[in-house]
C-alpha cells in the first residue's frame, strides 16, 4: 500500500503514469491538480522507484488508513495567466538549474512563464530586427 | 546541428508543423509563432550544449548524444519536469514527453526537406552565412532591409 | 513487406509539386518527398503534407447515390446509368442538347477533361466550361489577345533569375508556397521585390516596395506605372518597334495617369508608384506574377491586359528572368483549359465559334452535329438554370454551390434544374443538391497527366484503388458517354493522351512514353521537341508576329461603399486551406490550424464598432449575411475587410456581376456592413 509524504510530493504524476493498474488517479481542473492514491495490494514498486522526489513508500496494507490525496493550485503564468505547473515542480526546476541561467537576457524569470509564452518570447526576439526592416509604407 | 531557421525566409505556411506531426505519428515537435502581422518563425529545439531538459530529467530519458539532445522514451515517466525546464518551451509532455529528435532514421529532418520557402537547414555554415548577410544589410541600411 | 513509392502530382494547387505515395499491400501508408522535382525540389506545403488524410477519409463517396426525399439511397452503377439515360437522355431528347450543360473539373486529369468536353460536344451541347471561369478566365482571354498564348510565360524556377519581381494580386506565400523559395533566391542575388495588395500578407513580408492599393484600382496603378515608364523614357523602344503594335495608343491613353492622379484613385503614394515603375523598367530582367487579385474583377480582362502592356513596353518578355506569370490555382486548371473544357474554345484553344474548328473536329472525331459555340460559361450556366433555360446539368469535381458568388442564388438555380448529376469524391454542398451522385476517384487512385501553371505536363501514377465502388473519373465519363449513346471507348488514360497528341497541337509531342521519363512544357509540337519553358522568345503567335499593346481605361469596381454598406469586402485564401474547402476542411491537420470563418478588420474600424478580437460578428452585403469571427489587424486599411473563401459563408456575400468578356464574377469587391452579433 502506498504512503505519500505530501511535503515532498511535486504533483508531477509520474507515479500515476507508471502504475500498471490505474491505482493512482490524477484529476485536473482549470486551476487545480489532485492526485489520489487508492489502496492497492499490488506488490510492484514502480511508483516508488519512479518518483522524482522520493515521496512515496510502500507500507503494509491497512484498511483503516484513509486513501491519501494531495491537491495543488496550479501556478499562473506571469505573462498570460494560464495555469501550467505546480509550485513544487517549479521550485524543483529552480533548484536544479544554475542560478545565473534563471533570468533571460532581458531579466525575465522565465521559469515562471508558461511554455507557450516562452516560445512567443523566443519568436519575438528572433524576428525583432527583421520586423523593423519589413516594408510597410514609404521609407 | 539543430534545425536552423532563416527568419527572413519563413512564410508562415506551417508545413514544418504538419510534416513533423505526420512523421511522428501525430506528435509534432515544432510550433510556428506569429509576431503581430509582420512575421512568423518556427520555434525548434536548440539541442543545447548544456541542455536544461537533461539536467531536470531524473530518469535519464533525456541525455546528450554528441550534439543531439536525445530522448529514450522507455525511460520516461511523463513527469513533465523537462517541459518546465526548457527555456524555449519546446519539450512537450502529455503522459509521456516528446521533443525534436532531428528525425532520427531519415536522411534529413522532414521539416528541412518540406519547407517550401527553403528556410530551414541543419547546415550551420549556411545558416550562419544567411544570418550575417541579412544582419549586414540591416546594419547598412540603419535598420531597414 | 515491400514498400513501393508511387510518383504522383499533388492534387491541390497549380504549382504541381511531386510527391511519392508509399504503398504497402495496396494501402497508402505514407508520403515521401520528391527531391529531384524540378519545381518543388522535395518541398511540400502543409496541404501536400496532409494529402493522405483525404485518401481513405470516412466521408468518401463509395457508391452511386439516388435522391430520395431529403437524403439519398445507395444504388448500383447499372441503376445509376438507367436513371441517367432516362433523365439526362430524356432532357436531351425533349429539349435538345443545347439545353443541357456540363461542368468539367479542374482537378481531374487532362485525359478526363478532354473526354468531358468531347462528351458534351458529341452530345451536341456547346455548354461545357470549367472553374477557370471563376479564376483565370481573364488571363485566358486577355493573354491570348495580347500575347497569343494563355499561360505562364516562364517556368517557376526561372523566377530566381529575375532582378525585379512584381507581385500584384497574389498571395503566393500562402497559395503557391513553393514559389517563395525562388523569390528568396532572387533576393539573395540582389533582386527587388515589389508587392501590390490591398492587405499586408505573408507575401508582402518579402517586399522591398509595398503598394497597398484600394481593392479594384489595379488598372489605375498599372497605367500609372506605364505613364512613369513612358514619360521618363524607360521603355524599350527597340523591342516595341520589333515585336509589338499599339504603343502610340497606349502612350496617349496613359497621359492622365500621373502619379498624383493615380495616388488619388489607389491610395498609394506617388513616390511609391514612381519607385516601383522605375525599378521594374530599369532592372535587366523583370517579371510580373499575378493571380486572383487581378482577375476576379469586372475589369479582370482589362487588368490582365494592363499587365501585358507593362511587360511589352519594357521588353521584359521572352527571356530568362522576365515574363508575365498568371499563377493558376487548381492543380489542373491549366490542363482543363488546354483540353478545351471551355465555353469559347475547343481543344488547343481553337475558337468554338469558328466553323473551321467544327470541321476539324468533325473529322478528327469522326462525328456529326458538333455544336458551333460559344456555349454558356460556368457563371451563365447557373443563371440559365435559374431561368429554366438549362434543364439538366452534369457537374464533375466542382462545387458551384460553394465556389460561385451569391450562394443563395446558386442553390436556387441548381434546385430548379429538372435533373442534376454530380460526380465527386465527397458529399459537397453541390452534390447534396443532386438527383444522382456518382463517386469519383482522387489523384492517387487513378493515373493521367496534369498540367501545372507553368504549362508543365506531368504524369501522375496510380497508387491505390478507389474505395468501395468508386471509379476513376475517366471510367465514369466513358460509362456516361456510352449510356447516352456516344462513342467514348478508351481502355486507359494513355489511349486518351494518344488522341490528345493528335488533336491538341501544343501537346503533339507530349507522349505517354516521354512523360514516363520526365515532365514536358508545352508547346511541344513534335515527338523530339524538348518543350518550351520560355514563351515568346522570338515573336508572338499573333497576326504578323507582333504582340498587341491594348490601352485600358480605368473603370472602378461595380460596387462601392455606401452609407448602408460602408466597408469593402475582399476575399482570398490561407495556406492551410484550398478553395471551397471540401478537401481541406475534412483534413484534421489542416482544419485544426484554421477552424473557423473569420473576417479581418482594421483595428480602428473595429474599435469604432466596439468589436473586439474574437467577437462573433455579422457581415452583410446586398446578397445576404454570414457570421464570422472578427480578427483585428493593422494589415488592412480602414474601410477594407477580408474573408477567406474556404468556408461556405463567404460566397453568400459576394457579387455575381461579371467581367463582360471573360465572364468572371467580381469576387474581390463587395460592399458590406459589419455588426456585432449580440
Amino acid at each position: 500500500m502506498i504512503r505519500i509524504d505530501p511535503d515532498l510530493c511535486l504533483g508531477c504524476c509520474s507515479c500515476s503514469n507508471v502504475c500498471p493498474n490505474q491505482n493512482i488517479v490524477r484529476t485536473e481542473t482549470q486551476d487545480k491538480r489532485s492526485i489520489h492514491w487508492k489502496r492497492c495490494k499490488e506488490e510492484c514498486d514502480l511508483c516508488v522507484e519512479f518518483c522524482p522526489a522520493k515521496a512515496l513508500t510502500l507500507v503494509p496494507f491497512d484498511e483503516s488508513v484513509p486513501e491519501p490525496e494531495v491537491s495543488f493550485d496550479l501556478v499562473a503564468c506571469k505573462i498570460c495567466g494560464s495555469r501550467y505547473a505546480t509550485e513544487p515542480m517549479l521550485r524543483r526546476i529552480e533548484s536544479v538549474l544554475p542560478a545565473e541561467s534563471q533570468k533571460d537576457p532581458e531579466g525575465l524569470e522565465w521559469i515562471r512563464v508558461c511554455p507557450t509564452c516562452r516560445r512567443n518570447i523566443e519568436a519575438e526576439r528572433a524576428t525583432r530586427e527583421m520586423v523593423l526592416g519589413r516594408c510597410r509604407k514609404s521609407p | 546541428m539543430p534545425v536552423y531557421v532563416d527568419v527572413a525566409r519563413c512564410i508562415g505556411c506551417r508545413s514544418c508543423e504538419v510534416a513533423c506531426e505526420r512523421v511522428h505519428e501525430g506528435l509534432g515537435h515544432v510550433k510556428v509563432h506569429f509576431v503581430g502581422d509582420s512575421a512568423s518563425v518556427p520555434i525548434f529545439c536548440h539541442h543545447c550544449e548544456e541542455a536544461n531538459c537533461t539536467i531536470a530529467c531524473f530518469s535519464g530519458a533525456l541525455f546528450k548524444d554528441g550534439e543531439r539532445t536525445a530522448f529514450d522514451v522507455e525511460k520516461c515517466t511523463g513527469c513533465g519536469l523537462c517541459s518546465l525546464a526548457c527555456p524555449f518551451g519546446v519539450v512537450w509532455t502529455d503522459k509521456i514527453a516528446h521533443k525534436c529528435d532531428l528525425c532520427d532514421g531519415r536522411a534529413e529532418p522532414a521539416c528541412v526537406t518540406t519547407c517550401p520557402a527553403n528556410a530551414l537547414t541543419t547546415d550551420f555554415e549556411l545558416a550562419s552565412r544567411r544570418a550575417r548577410v541579412r544582419a549586414a544589410r540591416t546594419a547598412a541600411q540603419g535598420g531597414r532591409r | 513487406m515491400t514498400r513501393v513509392l508511387v510518383p504522383t502530382v499533388c492534387p491541390y494547387c497549380g504549382a504541381g509539386c511531386g510527391l511519392f505515395i508509399a504503398v504497402e499491400k495496396g494501402n497508402p501508408t505514407g508520403i515521401e518527398y520528391m527531391r529531384d522535382h524540378p519545381v518543388s525540389e522535395g518541398a511540400l506545403c502543409p496541404k501536400g503534407n496532409a494529402a493522405l488524410e483525404i485518401l481513405r477519409h470516412q466521408d468518401r463517396l463509395t457508391s452511386p447515390l439516388k435522391r430520395k426525399g431529403e437524403g439519398f439511397v445507395e444504388i448500383s452503377w447499372d441503376e445509376a446509368m438507367d436513371l441517367l439515360v432516362r433523365e439526362m437522355g430524356g432532357a436531351i431528347r425533349k429539349h435538345g442538347p443545347r439545353r443541357i450543360a456540363i461542368l468539367a473539373s479542374s482537378k481531374c486529369t487532362n485525359e478526363e477533361n478532354y473526354l468531358i468536353q468531347k462528351l458534351a460536344r458529341l452530345l451536341g451541347s456547346p455548354n461545357v466550361d470549367n472553374c477557370a471561369r471563376l479564376c483565370h478566365a481573364p488571363s485566358v482571354v486577355g493573354l491570348n489577345r495580347t500575347l497569343g498564348a494563355a499561360g505562364m510565360t516562364n517556368p517557376i524556377p526561372d523566377i530566381a533569375s529575375s532582378q525585379c519581381i512584381f507581385i500584384i494580386g497574389s498571395n503566393l506565400a500562402e497559395n503557391h508556397p513553393v514559389i517563395s523559395r525562388f523569390i528568396h533566391r532572387a533576393h539573395d542575388d540582389g533582386a527587388v521585390v515589389i508587392v501590390a495588395d490591398p492587405r499586408e500578407t505573408h507575401t508582402s513580408w518579402m517586399a522591398d516596395i509595398f503598394l497597398q492599393l484600394e481593392p479594384g484600382t489595379d488598372v489605375a496603378l498599372l497605367n500609372g506605372m506605364a505613364h512613369v515608364i513612358i514619360k521618363e523614357g524607360l521603355f524599350d523602344g527597340d523591342y516595341i518597334a520589333k515585336n509589338t503594335r499599339g504603343f502610340e495608343a497606349l502612350r496617349e491613353s496613359v497621359k492622365d495617369f500621373s502619379p498624383e492622379n493615380v495616388s488619388e484613385i489607389t491610395g498609394v503614394s506617388p513616390d511609391d508608384i514612381v519607385r516601383a515603375a522605375r525599378a521594374y523598367a530599369i532592372s535587366p530582367a523583370s517579371s510580373i506574377l499575378y493571380s486572383m487579385g487581378i482577375t476576379q474583377h469586372t475589369t479582370g480582362t482589362e487588368n490582365v491586359q494592363a499587365i501585358s502592356n507593362l511587360a511589352l513596353i519594357t521588353g521584359h518578355i521572352g527571356r530568362p528572368g522576365t515574363g508575365v506569370m498568371p499563377l493558376r490555382g487548381q492543380n489542373n486548371v491549366q490542363g482543363a483549359c488546354d483540353m478545351g473544357a471551355l465555353a469559347e474554345f475547343y481543344p488547343g484553344y481553337r475558337k468554338a465559334d469558328d466553323p473551321e474548328t467544327v470541321r476539324y473536329f468533325s473529322s478528327a472525331w469522326n462525328a456529326e452535329g458538333l455544336p458551333l459555340g460559344p456555349g454558356l460559361t460556368a457563371t451563365e450556366m447557373i443563371d440559365a438554370a435559374a431561368l429554366g433555360e438549362i434543364k439538366a446539368m452534369y457537374i464533375v469535381g466542382e462545387d458551384p454551390a460553394n465556389s460561385d458568388p451569391s450562394s443563395r442564388n446558386v442553390h436556387g438555380a441548381l434546385e430548379s434544374l429538372d435533373f442534376l448529376v454530380v460526380q465527386d469524391i465527397f458529399m459537397t454542398a453541390t452534390a447534396n443538391l443532386a438527383d444522382l451522385v456518382l463517386p469519383g476517384a482522387v489523384w492517387a487512385e487513378k493515373e493521367g497527366s496534369f498540367t501545372n501553371t507553368e504549362r508543365r505536363v506531368q504524369w501522375s501514377f496510380k497508387a491505390v484503388d478507389p474505395p468501395g465502388e468508386a471509379l476513376s473519373d475517366l471510367e465514369i465519363v466513358c460509362m456516361v458517354g456510352r449510356t447516352l449513346g456516344v462513342e467514348l471507348d478508351y481502355p486507359d488514360a494513355a489511349s486518351v493522351l494518344a488522341e490528345i497528341n493528335r488533336t491538341v497541337p501544343q501537346y503533339a509531342g507530349i507522349t505517354r512514353d516521354r512523360l514516363g521519363e520526365s515532365s514536358l512544357v508545352w508547346p511541344c509540337p513534335t515527338a523530339d521537341h524538348p518543350g518550351t519553358p520560355i514563351l515568346h522568345t522570338s515573336g508572338f503567335k499573333l497576326a504578323d508576329g507582333r504582340a498587341a499593346i491594348v490601352p485600358v481605361p480605368y473603370r472602378p469596381a461595380a460596387e462601392e461603399s455606401s452609407w448602408d454598406y460602408p466597408f469593402i469586402l475582399t476575399t482570398g485564401r490561407v495556406a492551410v486551406h484550398h478553395n471551397a474547402g471540401s478537401m481541406t476542411r475534412r483534413s484534421p491537420s489542416l482544419i485544426s490550424r484554421e477552424p473557423d470563418l473569420y473576417v479581418e478588420m482594421n483595428v480602428a474600424d473595429a474599435l469604432r464598432l466596439r468589436v473586439a478580437d474574437g467577437d462573433e460578428v455579422m457581415v452583410t452585403t446586398p446578397r445576404g449575411e454570414t457570421e464570422a469571427r472578427a480578427r483585428l489587424t493593422d494589415g488592412v486599411k480602414r474601410g477594407v475587410v477580408f474573408m477567406p473563401f474556404h468556408f461556405p459563408g463567404t460566397n453568400i456575400l459576394t457579387s455575381e456581376v461579371t467581367d463582360p468578356e471573360a465572364r468572371i464574377p467580381e469576387f474581390k469587391v463587395s460592399a458590406c456592413k459589419i455588426s456585432r452579433r449580440d
